[in-house]
């Protein structure tokens, strides 16, 4: 092969046969990678030599002259496909551009979907490529690119097989295959006819000949086979091998002819490095050209232009002010794009792509270049806003402001697919619907949730340990602690969110969290208190919950058992609380931070009720829920202080892959249990205030066992992705809306192992 | 005397910003863009020119990726001749992007350059996205 110095990333790669135009960073010579290619060139080569140098001549003589031409052809067959299997670029992508991706690493999520003929099919950000992975597309680590339809790397051809090169692959095994068989046969003619003079040197190499032959027929015929399947399943090895589609229907089949027609028949695919640059001589000047507006359009550009947004909020803060008596902040700024209209600045490839992405609730994740305490500040805010709901969060003025953002965002009827940790991105609102941060919390530059909207109304689970994490950091009223929380938060979507994995808020905002109540005003009261209610409830819910299997893995349940047996206090719910409670939930476009909305007012009602504080929500009941299956981790990452208040909690692995939110989530939770224990038991024995100070540990505030999982199972089915979230969807059909009337509590088990506990 | 120029009258205006169109890959991995209309190039470009222009780039790239007789065809004497064909030979996806190439040429010159923006062929980006660049518009009175 070309120098191992040439084979780096998508510039210079050195599979290709033709010239490059650029040759990048040279990588070290690694010669191990070349042993297996030379050893098959070798015996390759070699073998079939000695077969016509020893083997062929009688043969010839003996049989046909047809022998050594038939193994010539066959040899030179093999030889072809080898070559172009080897040197040929097998479909590698270029490196994106730096334009390409102009938003912060921090703020992007880790995977995308798209729907490929009605599947869901997830594209990985490749941080070596930057950019966004087609589908098929795979990173080669040992090329260091990221190659089209990737299939493997081939060791034996040191090279990787992907959409240009697969099909010499295939033939080169087909072809080789045949080849040996050949030779093992004719060899094979040779020795019988030879028994009796086998010591002759001929007849020995012959033997030596079939040996080789036989040794690599099995493993060669073996893969020939495995790919001759590949082929006509349309799959590549990396989807077989992985198990992508196990149990599943593989979008990019066409059937098997047309996969083998195009395995073989399509005409050769471009190669996309070492290209010539064309030059284009395009004068560019003004004046320009612009279209002439209609009064559609104009009509759009001032809705785009963030006046409606400034309505909305200014709409949803008068409200709020009116149901708190909380000092309100000013609306956020509007977005960055609607600023400077002219100027694109979210719009990046990621981002038209998001937008393009169906509302399902794909794994969002951040890429894992994250750095804390910057990006995640607004999503912590924001959603610390809504759990709080008017509750001063350490700082009057952010809660107001958060709380009011955050009906915004409800209200939004969209989700931008695109985060905007933006301390100053508080608000979005574009009837596009990019919804964006919505809390601007000031105190931790909370910028609002970060487009929750990742790839549309789906990602609510997103949102929830958010907002867990951003009312717990909104206690402490710093960055740094949303910025934990908003790890938290943020790594519930999927596994793959490494570096929020990583970080846990500090200790003394997950209690504070926990409380999610007037803070500033109770000062922290008895965190033991609500713990002990909790217990209560805990035994309570026990009694309850026949017929959801639970779960009882992690402190996630732990919670709902407090949450649920927080029943016997009798609970008389302040005129503050029901103030508060008493918003009128927006009925308009689902929205997740509407639900987290409702689902605060029960949480808050029923746990208000448990303690001495004023509950924040107490609206007995939620109006029409709307499917946002937001959130389906049961996270487990304990708070630190969490564990002070609730030793039995327990960090647990997230159970829904890898949500690191745990204790913020979980104390949002438990919250939401809380509240909506006491909405449940509507007049009366609303206990829950305390289990709410507890649930720093807790598990994701929002178990989607509050989604609005009955009017939109559309939604959940989509998010089903998460494995709780399935659960939880049919979980809170069970479930009505829950009733004044405090009835038993089911506990309702994810699949991810959460529990959630759902009144009946 | 040498007149005075601004610098800038002299050079190509500024890249304002970049619009990337994504693939479609609703119907599988076929090379397709979305025909969404951006929002960033509605001050720029009617909707009209913009979703003729991808659609017709859709078009010339499911023309290149048929499976039809020319490209068995030409698989077939690339067999035969052991692959040195392709050393004298343009295969059928690379004529199709000259084909492609000269069409972008052209309605760069004729709709796109008029209006400010410039499309980049998107095989210079591994056929990902189709980059629209847009120029800042310095002229007077353009109110921008």
């Amino acid at each position: 092969m070309l120098g191992g110095s040439s084979k780096s990333g998508g510039r210079g790669p050195s599979s290709s046969p033709l010239p490059h135009t650029v040759i990048q960073t040279s990588r070290p010579l690694r010669p191990s990678r070349y042993v297996p290619v030379s050893a098959a060139t070798f015996f390759l080569v070699g073998s079939t030599t000695l077969f016509f140098c020893f083997t062929c001549p009688w043969l010839s003589e003996r049989f046909s002259v047809a022998v050594p031409i038939y193994n010539g052809v066959i040899f030179l067959f093999v030889l072809a496909n080898f070559y172009m299997a080897t040197f040929m670029d097998p479909g590698i992508f270029p490196r994106a551009e730096e334009d390409e991706d102009k938003e912060d690493d921090f703020r992007a999520p880790l995977y995308k979907t798209v729907e490929i003929r009605g599947i869901q099919v997830r594209m990985k950000w490749c941080s070596t490529c930057r950019f966004y992975r087609p589908p098929r597309c795979s990173h080669c680590s040992v090329c260091d690119n990221c190659v089209e339809d990737f299939d493997h790397h081939c060791p034996w051809v040191n090279n990787c097989i992907g959409r240009r090169n697969y099909r010499y692959f295939f033939l080169f095994l087909l072809s080789l295959t045949a080849h040996i068989l050949a030779v093992f046969g004719f060899g094979l003619l040779f020795i019988l006819y030879h028994r009796q003079n086998i010591d002759r040197l001929h007849a020995i190499v012959t033997l030596a000949v079939m040996c080789v032959a036989g040794l690599f027929f099995i493993p060669v015929a073996g893969l020939t086979g495995f790919h001759i399947v590949l082929v006509a399943r349309g799959r590549t090895t990396n989807e077989q091998v992985t198990g992508k589609f196990r149990g599943g229907v593989n979008p990019f089949t066409n059937g098997c002819w047309k996969n083998v027609s195009h395995v073989l028949c399509s005409s050769q695919a471009p190669r996309y490095l070492g290209r010539k640059k064309c030059v284009r001589n395009v004068c560019v000047q003004p004046p320009f050209l612009r279209p002439q507006l209609t009064e559609i359009q104009l009509a759009a550009k001032i809705l785009d232009n963030g006046i409606q947004g400034d309505l909305h909020r200014s709409r949803s803060s008068l409200e709020m002010m009116e149901s708190q008596s909380c000092d309100s902040e000013p609306p956020p700024p509007p977005k960055p794009e609607l600023r400077y209209p002219g100027i694109t600045r979210g719009n990046t490839e990621e981002c038209s792509l998001l937008n393009k992405a169906p509302p399902t609730p794909t794994m969002y994740k951040y890429r894992p270049t994250y750095s804390p305490g910057k990006n995640h500040t607004a999503l912590t805010h924001a959603y610390a806003n809504q759990l709080s709901r008017g509750e001063s969060l350490g700082n009057a003025k952010d809660s107001s402001s958060s709380t009011s953002s955050l009906l915004q965002a409800s209200q939004q009827p969209g989700f931008c697919s695109q985060p905007s940790l933006d301390r100053d991105d508080a608000s979005d609102r574009t009837p596009g619907g990019r919804e964006r941060s919505e809390g601007s919390r000031e105190a931790g530059g909370g910028g609002g949730i970060p487009g929750y909207s990742l790839g549309g109304h789906s990602y609510p689970s997103f949102s929830d340990p958010t907002v867990l994490s951003g009312v717990t950091s909104g206690t402490s009223s710093s960055t740094h602690t949303s910025a934990g929380a908003v790890h938290i938060s943020e790594a519930t979507t999927s596994a793959s969110f490494k570096s929020l994995a990583n970080q846990t808020p500090p200790p003394h905002h997950t209690s504070r969290n926990g409380s999610l109540s007037y803070d500033n005003l109770l000062a922290g009261t008895s965190y033991s208190s609500p713990f002990l209610s909790s217990q209560q409830r805990d035994a309570e819910l026990h009694s309850q919950s026949p017929h959801h299997h639970h779960h009882l893995t992690n402190p996630h349940h732990r919670f709902l058992h407090r949450s649920a047996s927080s029943t016997p206090p009798p609970h008389p719910p302040t005129p503050e609380r029901e103030h508060l409670l008493a918003l009128p939930p927006p009925h308009h476009h689902h929205h997740h931070h509407h639900h987290h909305h409702s689902h605060h007012h029960h949480h808050h009602s029923s746990s208000s009720s448990s303690t001495s504080r004023p509950p924040r929500f107490s609206t007995p009941h939620l109006p029409t829920r709307h499917g946002y299956p937001y959130r389906t981790r049961s996270t487990d990452a304990p708070l630190g202080s969490t564990s002070t208040t609730h030793p039995a909690h327990s960090p647990h692995p997230p159970p829904l892959g890898k949500s690191l939110s745990y204790s913020s989530a979980a104390a949002a939770e438990m919250q939401y249990r809380l509240v909506r224990k006491a909405s449940a038991s509507a007049g009366a024995n609303l206990s829950q205030m305390k289990p709410l100070s507890q649930t720093n540990g807790g598990q994701p505030f929002f178990s989607p066992s509050f989604c609005s999982a009955p009017s939109s199972p559309s939604h959940l089915l989509s998010v089903s992705t998460q494995p709780g979230l399935a659960y939880t969807g049919a979980a809170l059909q069970q479930s009505p809306t829950h009733k004044p009337q405090g009835n038993e509590v089911k506990k309702v088990t994810g699949l991810g192992g959460t529990t959630y506990e759902i009144s009946v | 005397m040498a007149e005075t120029h601004s610098l800038q009258d002299l050079q190509q205006p500024a890249v304002s910003s970049k619009v990337f169109i994504q693939r479609d890959y609703s119907s599988g991995t076929i090379c397709k863009f979305q025909t969404k209309f951006p929002s960033e190039l509605e001050s720029r470009i009617g909707k009209q020119p913009f979703e003729e222009t991808i659609q017709t780039l859709n078009n010339l790239y499911a023309e290149a990726e048929k499976l039809g007789g020319k490209s068995y065809l030409e698989g077939c004497l690339a067999c035969l001749t052991a692959y040195t064909i392709f050393l004298c030979m343009e295969t059928h996806y690379e004529k199709v992007l000259k084909k492609i190439a000269r069409y972008i040429k052209d309605q760069n010159e004729k709709v796109y350059a008029p209006r400010g923006l410039l499309l980049t062929d998107p095989i210079e980006r591994g056929l990902r996205v189709v980059e629209i660049t847009i120029f800042e518009d310095r002229s007077i009175g353009s109110g921008r």
